[in-house]
């Protein structure tokens, strides 16, 4: 007596035969489907990709200005020199020979403050006064770990009046940085909130319209997934061409970052841009598809 | 074929739509289902088609007990039967051929087998010639022919049919019976639930009379009442 499970199976593999032509006619179908859901939603699609790409500028101006700011800060961090500004009453050469003493120091520059002045002077022209500028030595130190520890020994010479170093204003970035990072994931949180959300509402529109039809197709045998998938597309479409209309702010965005590291002479980590748009469209697509999902498993039974 | 065993269906509020129900149908036979609005006709084709779950006992279909199957089997089970409803369910904005179409056209099917499918199913309904019509342009008798064509396009061994000729006067009514009886003839299951007693005492089928969620009858080349 044959097993009526096998039976079941030998009828429905009769009636669907599943090879790599079927499954690339599926796939097809299912594509055809997700471009008529596209077309039914009709000016809506347009709504619905403008919040997007406004979403995902904001976004990707966040982050794109959260990169810029850490390549500012560990270019400073590189610098290895220490700014030593010296009493009125110090004397340079007796002060350069000290310091040159200390261990880690390759070198020490003296700059009269005559020489400062006068370039200041120039600089920013200014009338004839008083000079108010001491004398300033450049310390270089052989390793970005020397630093601290040098800074500290010329900073308890008597002679010194005052000190600054790049890493100190790199550390002042670093602390920026860090805020701007802050934000950036705030704004990711928010976004990808309101994307889902926007996808949600917009893919329940979607199942509303559709709602005769998905429930024919149901009671008819098609699969859950040929039901979700179209769906899920849509939503990851409208992810993806928010970030593609997103690209037209962006470069704006970043031709004004660009001109700063240019003016800076701060060189850009390489792919930086790309990382950025790289993200915009996994997180639109990615965050358009979870919307469309959340959605299906909320308001279908499939 | 298929087999019912101490089925009993509950709804929250407490109503009993079917209360322990024990049924066997044999491949190849016609059934009709009858009783009153409210005996349970529409719980128990749901039952078969697992759009509702017995609250107790079993529903097996070819050996399978289908009251606990997943979510992603139920698919399966409705594509290896052919479901026809009262309202036809039909698609307006697709032309006949598409509607009968539809439904293997997701299973991946070549266009020629699906043309070859869908224009049987249409000639064995009468409506090859209308099949570049919309529901809109059809009669409601017309429209059932759709519905049956589009339950028997995927060749299934069993149909069900809720309450087919509700919406349909007794011209169109027997029509649409006369093709059930000729899927039937072809060695198809068919379940009819109705209480159009007239269609069950012409064509003299096994008839199931449901009363209050109970079966109260259960004859062979039977009548209404």
């Amino acid at each position: 007596m044959s097993n009526p499970k096998a039976e079941i199976k030998k009828q429905v593999k009769k009636h669907i035969p599943k090879d790599w032509l079927c499954e690339l006619r599926i796939l097809y179908r299912l594509s055809m489907e997700t471009v008529n859901g596209i077309r039914r939603t009709g000016l809506g699609n347009f709504v619905i990709i403008t919040t997007l790409a406004a979403i995902l500028t904001i976004f990707g101006a966040f982050f794109r200005t959260a990169l810029t700011m850490s390549s500012f800060a560990h270019e400073l961090g590189s610098v290895l020199e220490i700014s030593v500004y010296l009493k009125d009453n110090a004397n340079a050469i007796v002060s350069k020979n000290s310091i040159q003493a200390i261990p880690h120091v390759v070198s020490v520059n003296v700059i009269p403050r005559a020489n400062s002045w006068a370039d200041l002077r120039r600089e920013m022209d200014l009338p004839d006064m008083n000079n108010p500028l001491p004398d300033t030595l450049h310390v270089k130190v052989d390793a970005p770990e020397n630093i601290e520890p040098v800074f500290n020994s010329v900073k308890k010479m008597s002679a010194v009046e005052d000190m600054s170093y790049a890493q100190d204003v790199a550390k002042k970035i670093e602390a920026l940085n860090q805020i701007v990072n802050t934000i950036t994931i705030f704004v990711l949180i928010i976004m990808c909130v309101l994307t889902i959300t926007i996808i949600n509402n917009t893919i329940q529109l979607v199942i509303q319209a559709r709602k005769e039809e998905i429930e024919i197709m149901r009671l008819m045998g098609v699969s859950n997934w040929y039901i979700r998938f179209p769906l899920i597309m849509q939503g990851a479409f409208y992810g993806f061409t928010g970030a593609l209309v997103a690209l037209i702010p962006i470069h704006f965005v970043e031709l004004g970052l660009n001109n700063m590291h240019e003016f800076f002479m701060v060189p850009l980590p390489l792919y930086t841009q790309q990382f950025v748009v790289l993200t915009m469209f996994a997180i639109g697509t990615l965050f358009g598809a979870t919307g469309s999902f959340l959605c299906i498993k909320k308001h279908l039974q499939v | 074929m298929i087999q019912f065993r101490s089925v009993t269906k509950k709804y929250k509020n407490d109503n009993y739509a079917l209360k322990n129900i024990n049924l066997d149908i044999q491949s190849g036979e016609f059934v009709f289902v009858v009783g009153a609005s409210g005996a349970g006709k529409s719980t128990l084709m749901k039952l078969l088609y697992n759009e509702e779950r017995p609250t107790s006992g079993t529903v097996t279909i070819g050996g399978i007990n289908i009251a606990n199957l997943s979510n992603d089997k139920v698919p399966n089970l409705r594509r290896c039967m052919g479901i026809i409803f009262q309202d036809y369910k039909l698609l307006n904005n697709l032309s006949v051929y598409d509607n009968v179409a539809y439904v293997i056209r997701t299973l991946g099917i070549s266009s020629k087998e699906i043309s070859a499918r869908v224009l049987g199913a249409l000639k064995i309904v009468g409506l090859f010639d209308k099949m570049r019509a919309t529901p809109a342009e059809l009669s409601g008798g017309e429209q059932q022919r759709v519905g049956i064509a589009r339950a028997i396009v995927n060749g299934p061994p069993l149909v069900i049919a809720d309450e087919p000729t509700g919406n349909l006067d007794p011209k169109n009514s027997m029509e649409i019976m006369q093709i059930l009886d000729q899927i039937n003839q072809r060695g198809i299951t068919v379940i009819v639930s109705t209480h159009d007693n007239a269609m069950v005492d012409y064509f003299r089928k096994r008839v199931i009379t449901l009363d209050n969620g109970e079966i109260v009858r259960d004859i062979q080349a039977g009548t209404y009442e």
